[in-house]
């Protein structure tokens, strides 16, 4: 069964597709156009890292990407997340940005 | 006659003590003196980790001054995939090929650092590349191998790669080798791995029979940035390798420790009799010479250590972050940047172990006070150097790596980096930024990108090797 996800970017933008069984959000992303950023599509590089605001999903790989507190945060690498419930995430290159800060500042 | 052409016969560039024609020069000094000035340069330009709905690509660059086009971004060849992060490239043949009958520098072998997909471009045309093959990532993960980095072509008609991770992005990573006929996969080109786990860049010296490896860390590791848990954790590389060319087999481990923490460019001098080289350390953001020694040990010595500088508004003291450095062909000048600091020096290494520094070039970064080019503002800071073969230009491009760039210099994820010159005068010994010198990438037809390494048709001073 279907599930519908609303992506939210930071500029205020926002998305509604529907994500099949056994797609992954940027297999959904891609199909619908909307230039959510991607890098390696394996769980390893962390460029497509979404937040999830509210819902339910899987990683169908391990999220390589992530470290323990940024899973705690609601992060998640959408290449390898399968969505569970209806879902709402925070999209954007901006994301991954927030998984690490510039630390001598 | 141009450079720009892809090959040259024996009787153009003066090659009469051998009778075939071959896609280099027989040494470093008749590829600086016997080439014409680049014309053209190839510039990656990778928009991975930006809001631009496009894949990354090859840029072209007019760098001739007698062109209408001069400074201009005048192609872009879009890779067929988005995502790849267009990093490092190289080509099918180089110098060290220089005796190899009908064959052609003709080929640009381009990876993608994070799809681990290789794409090879025919650049037959300088001014009109073209994507004949790709490789795709199913491929390179079957030799469980992925992050592919530094490109070299190698004699015996082979291409090797760096691979720095294994096939789920962790380590070890491994070298790929490829044909040079017809681009297949031959597989792993090392017998034997040793104790090397992490990879980066390498540089050989076949005369001496030996190949160095550097390390930067598991892809997992440095692809979502930069964290220094990480490096207290002992994720990132503090030492190189000495390989055995022939056999293949890991010989040796130089390990630095605080001193050279995250090793990333190697260089050793043009000339094939040397038995030295420089690599710089990112982090520790020294310039370490290594050696051969005695009995065929390495040994290894700081000759560079940029200090730290305070910056009013940060926690920390910062490092230069060395994050390039390029050899003159004339192995006479050291160049290098900080791209945390923002200057761009260059050295002179005629005594080699006892660089001086001679002039340097501030531009960008968190403590140039140049921090605009016509008016436009330099997004980043000096990172990948290339240097004219006759040593008297260096153009470098701004980004270092996308989810890198986020962390530090963030315009560049939203409006893309740019390219600059600087004319080096040898005799000298200074150099002096050109001003009507600028690629904003932030332009480039289809949206943003950043700009990564730098060639030229016809060979640069980081591309070629000797016999």
């Amino acid at each position: 069964m279907p599930h519908e996800v609303t992506l939210q970017w930071r500029d205020g933008r926002e998305a509604t597709i529907d994500v099949a069984d056994g797609e992954t959000i940027i297999d959904a992303t891609e199909r619908a156009g909307l230039g959510v950023p991607f890098g390696c599509l394996y769980g390893a590089c962390g460029t497509c890292t979404g937040r999830l605001l509210s819902g339910d999903l899987v990683h169908i790989e391990r999220a390589r990407g992530l470290k323990p507190r940024h899973r705690r945060d609601g992060y998640v690498l959408l290449c390898v997340a399968e969505p569970r419930s209806d879902c709402r995430i925070e999209v954007g290159a901006e994301i991954q940005a927030d998984l690490v800060p510039n630390p001598w500042q | 006659m141009s450079t720009d052409e892809p090959s040259h016969s024996t009787e153009e560039h003066g090659h009469d003590h051998h009778e075939v024609a071959g896609p280099g020069y027989p040494t470093p000094a008749a590829m600086r003196t016997e080439s014409e000035r680049e014309k053209t340069a190839f510039v990656m330009a990778p928009r991975v980790g930006m809001d631009v709905d496009a894949p990354d690509f090859v840029g072209v660059v007019d760098v001739d001054p007698d062109s209408n086009t001069y400074s201009e971004l005048i192609d872009t060849i879009e890779m067929p995939n988005k995502g790849d992060e267009l990093h490092h490239f190289g080509w099918n043949a180089c110098s060290s090929s220089c005796h190899a009958e009908g064959l052609a520098r003709d080929h640009l072998i381009v990876p993608g650092q994070r799809s681990s997909r290789i794409h090879i471009l025919d650049a037959t045309d300088p001014r009109d590349p073209s994507i004949e093959k790709v490789i795709e990532p199913e491929e390179v993960f079957e030799h469980d191998l992925s992050a592919p980095h530094t490109v070299h072509c190698v004699p015996g008609g082979k291409v090797v790669i760096s691979m720095l991770g294994d096939a789920n992005g962790d380590l070890p990573g491994g070298f790929l080798q490829l044909d040079q006929d017809d681009f297949s996969i031959d597989g792993h080109w090392e017998a034997n791995r040793g104790e090397m786990k992490m990879n980066y860049d390498y540089w050989y010296q076949p005369r001496h029979n030996v190949m160095i490896s550097t390390e930067w860390a598991a892809p997992r590791t440095y692809y979502p940035g930069f964290d220094l848990d990480d490096v207290e954790a002992g994720k990132y590389g503090d030492s190189i390798h000495i390989w055995d060319w022939e056999t293949k087999e890991h010989q040796q481990t130089l390990t630095f420790g605080e001193e050279g923490l995250i090793p990333l460019e190697i260089r050793m001098p043009h000339n094939p009799e040397e038995t030295q080289g420089y690599v710089g350390a990112a982090l520790s953001s020294n310039i370490l010479r290594f050696w051969e020694g005695r009995d065929g040990v390495w040994e290894w010595e700081t000759v560079i250590d940029v200090e730290d500088r305070e910056h009013p508004d940060w926690d920390m003291p910062v490092p230069g972050l060395v994050t390039d450095i390029v050899l003159s062909l004339d192995d006479q000048y050291l160049f290098f940047s900080n791209w945390l600091h923002g200057d761009m020096r260059m050295y002179d290494v005629s005594d080699f172990g006892n660089p001086r520094l001679v002039d340097r070039i501030w531009a960008g970064g968190n403590f140039g006070d140049r921090q605009e080019v016509q008016g436009t503002e330099i997004r980043g800071a000096p990172q990948m150097l290339q240097l004219s073969r006759d040593g008297k230009r260096v153009y470098w491009t701004t980004s270092l790596f996308s989810s890198w760039d986020n962390q530090f210099y963030p315009d560049i994820g939203s409006e893309g980096s740019v390219m600059l010159k600087a004319d080096v005068y040898p005799d000298e010994g200074r150099m002096e930024l050109d001003e009507d010198f600028l690629v904003d990438f932030g332009d480039a037809p289809g949206g943003p990108a950043r700009a990564h390494e730098i060639r030229w048709p016809g060979g640069d001073c980081t591309s070629d090797v000797w016999q």
